[in-house]
């Protein structure tokens, strides 16, 4: 690959974010809406928010339910779906109950919850787990079931144990796609983090954009939106770095140039 | 040297009675039934009986879906048959084990490990201190010709490479028998020729026990003392055939040997009649 063509690859993602922001602006100056500010406008109003003690603490808040709603999802979820993977009697059991809880948008268990466990932490922090947990389970279930069963038969031979198969085995082995669900599992995160917070009107970043919106203050609205879908980015990237460094055994040996490339 | 075939239920006998001083494995009267749907059962394996000495190489030659594998792994203690038993020196086979170390058509390796991590993993797990099961290690890899690609990962070696890595894997916990399920039937003919006549080098320095499931006569016949020919549906050892030519064998002089030729003439022949007529009833 050429030099230019390696540069415009790594500048195309801040390209793409110009031309967005760069569409926004002109639609919202076209539409002339109270209700739609300008990009630069919102822009203009992140330092603000991020400036504000209180802000802060409240987004720090909401980051913090969701790095433990996501943990605590992630450490029950991987073991569960590999057992399910593993085992058709652990499958048997568990599948259904997935399968009833799967459609259900998390949100919408929000209310209930709220009755039994209040509008504090527990509840919002209960939320992102479950949103987390559904997609790891699925992914590392499959990633389980895929294993191939000569590696597990080579590792018996040498006196692997059956739960040694399943922590040195399984669990390196569907490692790839138990990482997949991860990453669903992350961005689900930040988006019951949200909702939570939209029905749980106290504190954290979703209670800002909605206290902002009854106010009429659009332009920290979409500066909220930004910080969110920021926040967002950044996991994910961070996320990847950490994923492709653990399964780099398993990534194709060369990088295939795309037909039109 | 003795192979035992039983064929029919009067000949039936107790094993350990006959059984040669240095017999390794026995298999007594086995069969395996699988259920392929709901109510249909599969007789994969009838009445087998065998017993296997300690440093002979014995092949399992026969068409597809004769349980030759299935037998392969029954012995490996990875399957349990329906009737009758395995036993190694002796013991009943109740699951695998590292006495018995399986190399399999599908090479099996673990992709996340290194070419050195796969080879260490058993002698690891059987307790050998770092240092030396990486000294250990490094030597097979050398003898398995692939001296150089330690730090390679599976995905980048080729079919033939990664059955070395495989063969070398299994004999770092020096397995007492080698359980090999159509080792070569994944590769080309003139990778498989050469890891053929490899194998061979390595086992005749320390004549380890190989039990060897192939489809190939010329294979089966160049690198063993004893073929068991198995005839299918259901599996049974149609006949057990003593390869009786010297060793050290070479290819090159061997394909020249009418011994060999005949032996693989007439078991092609006998082949040819299991796979058309199946098993005599």
């Amino acid at each position: 690959m050429t030099l230019l063509a390696t540069s415009a690859r790594r500048a195309a993602p801040v390209f793409a974010c110009i031309g967005l922001l760069a569409i926004w602006q002109v639609a919202s100056l076209a539409l002339k809406n109270d209700s739609f500010p300008t990009a630069i406008e919102a822009i203009r109003a992140i330092p603000d928010i991020l400036g504000d003690k209180e802000s802060l603490i409240n987004i720090l808040a909401s980051f913090r339910r969701m790095a433990i709603g996501f943990g605590v999802a992630v450490l029950v979820s991987i073991p569960l779906g590999l057992l399910m993977g593993r085992s058709r009697a652990v499958a048997a059991f568990f599948n259904p109950l997935l399968m009833v809880i799967y459609p259900v948008p998390k949100a919408a268990l929000m209310p209930i919850i709220m009755l039994w466990l209040g509008v504090g932490d527990i509840a919002k922090t209960l939320v992102i787990f479950l949103g987390v947990s559904l997609p790891v389970i699925y992914h590392s279930f499959e990633g389980a079931r895929a294993v191939e069963e000569k590696m597990l038969w080579s590792g018996a031979a040498m006196g692997l144990s059956p739960l040694q198969r399943l922590i040195r085995i399984v669990l390196p082995a569907a490692l790839p796609e138990v990482l997949t669900g991860c990453r669903t599992g992350l961005v689900l995160a930040l988006i019951t983090m949200i909702t939570s917070e939209m029905i749980a009107r106290q504190s954290g970043a979703g209670n800002i954009l909605f206290n902002a919106l009854d106010m009429g203050q659009y332009d920290t609205v979409f500066a909220m939106i930004i910080i969110v879908g920021a926040m967002g980015i950044c996991l994910d990237a961070i996320f990847e770095r950490v994923r492709a460094r653990l399964v780099r055994w398993s990534e194709p040996q060369f990088d295939m140039p795309l037909s039109f490339s | 040297m003795k192979v035992v075939p039983s064929r029919s239920s009067e000949w039936v006998r107790p094993v350990t009675s006959q059984k040669p001083a240095s017999a390794i494995i026995e298999i007594d009267r086995v069969s395996q039934v699988f259920q392929t749907s709901a109510r249909k059962d599969h007789l994969a394996l009838s009445d087998i009986s065998l017993t296997i000495d300690e440093g002979a190489f014995v092949s399992i030659l026969g068409p597809s879906g004769c349980g030759k594998s299935t037998l392969l792994y029954i012995v490996g203690g990875f399957v349990s048959p329906t009737s009758g038993a395995a036993k190694i020196k002796g013991q009943a086979i109740t699951g695998p084990g590292p006495d018995r170390g399986p190399v399999f058509q599908e090479f099996a390796l673990f992709p996340w490990k290194t070419v050195l991590g796969n080879v260490m993993y058993g002698p690891r797990q059987q307790g050998v201190r770092t240092p030396e099961a990486e000294a250990q290690s490094r030597a097979l890899i050398e003898m398995v010709g692939l001296k150089g690609y330690e730090n390679f990962y599976p995905k980048e070696l080729s079919g033939g490479m990664k059955q070395r890595v495989a063969l070398a894997r299994t004999l770092a916990y020096h397995p007492e028998v080698l359980l090999m399920d159509e080792p070569f039937g994944a590769l080309d003919a003139h990778t498989r020729t050469r890891l053929q006549n490899d194998l061979l080098n390595i086992w005749e320095r320390d004549r380890k026990t190989v039990l060897f499931v192939t489809h190939s006569v010329d294979e089966a016949v160049f690198l063993s003392d004893k073929v068991v020919m198995m005839s299918k549906s259901p599996g049974r050892i149609r006949q057990v055939i003593d390869i009786d030519l010297p060793r050290p064998r070479r290819r090159n002089e061997l394909l020249l040997d009418p011994r060999y030729q005949k032996y693989v003439v007439d078991i092609e022949r006998m082949f040819d009649e299991v796979d058309e007529t199946g098993s005599p009833s």
